[in-house]
């Protein structure tokens, strides 16, 4: 977890290049690289946790306000999207260090089963973002009892 | 040269707690007034954080009682509960004493006010 610096790449790719070409030109119309793009990794970080029920993912996203984040489950897709730490815009503010994230992000998740669209429940408390997916009841595992002959 | 190794640099868990102790990511902005730091702590209510001042050092402790979901077990992890800790040498043109500071969402802010010494000034240019 909370990488003090960002990784270097590794190795020189025709993507990088692109990447700050269009960097620079994101840059020229004053918008911010993606989260993940910054980092070199992942944003927001996931853990994953199972039960029979269903899933619970897990995002580490401190500083995020929960108003700036979207949830929502497509088939059989999770979707985490949102933006956070906008750096300020103020003219007198000189930004000094900026270790944080910020930007936009957006980040998907493909689960193993089909989720109870309307079950499915988000909670966001201290930074951090827990979403409940219960699996569909029609995909649960079903026992069926063996009758002897 | 001696074996004994006054200076480790602590990376181990402390000796009471099984978790890891991390340095959070932080933000420090300035303006004409304050000097702000903002500090990631993921998990922390506002009483699990510790701000201190001493000898012109800021110290941020912060120790999280996350609970891992009850019922559920671990399928895949990226990230890890942990506390926090990190120290900040202040400069002397700020006021100590005025320092304030909040935990919201998981980030704590600690406001740092400049002496009105250092403080930026609009000076009118008389006609």
């Amino acid at each position: 977890m909370l990488e003090l610096t960002t990784w270097p790449r590794s190795a020189w790719s025709i993507f990088d290049e692109l990447e700050s070409i269009q960097e620079s030109m994101n840059r020229a119309l004053g918008a911010e690289r993606p989260v993940a793009a910054q980092r070199g990794e992942r944003y927001p970080l996931l853990n994953v946790w199972t039960s029979p029920e269903g899933l619970m993912v897990e995002a580490d996203m401190p500083g995020v306000d929960p108003a700036d984040v979207d949830v929502s489950v497509m088939g059989d897709q999770l979707t985490i999207s949102g933006k956070v730490n906008p750096t300020p815009k103020e003219e007198n503010v000189v930004l000094h260090r900026q270790e944080r994230p910020h930007g936009e992000f957006s980040r998907a998740l493909k689960l193993p089963f089909r989720v109870d669209n309307n079950q499915v429940s988000a909670a966001f408390r201290n930074g951090i973002l827990r979403v409940k997916l219960p699996r569909s009841e029609e995909e649960k595992p079903r026992k069926i009892a063996v009758k002897a002959a | 040269m001696t074996t004994e190794n006054k200076h480790a640099v602590q990376t181990q868990p402390r000796p009471e707690t099984p978790q890891a102790v991390y340095m959070p990511e932080v933000d420090i902005m300035e303006d004409g007034e304050n000097l702000t730091l903002l500090a990631d702590l993921p998990g922390a209510e506002q009483q699990e954080v510790d701000l201190s001042v001493e000898n012109g050092v800021l110290t941020i402790d912060a120790k999280p009682s996350l609970q891992a979901p009850e019922g559920y077990s671990l399928a895949g992890q990226e990230w890890d509960y942990g506390t926090f800790h990190r120290t900040f040498q202040l400069s002397d043109s700020v006021q100590v004493d005025k320092i304030s500071a909040n935990v919201r969402n998981g980030t704590l802010t600690v406001s740092i006010p400049k002496r009105e010494e250092v403080r930026t000034r609009k000076i009118e240019i008389g006609k």
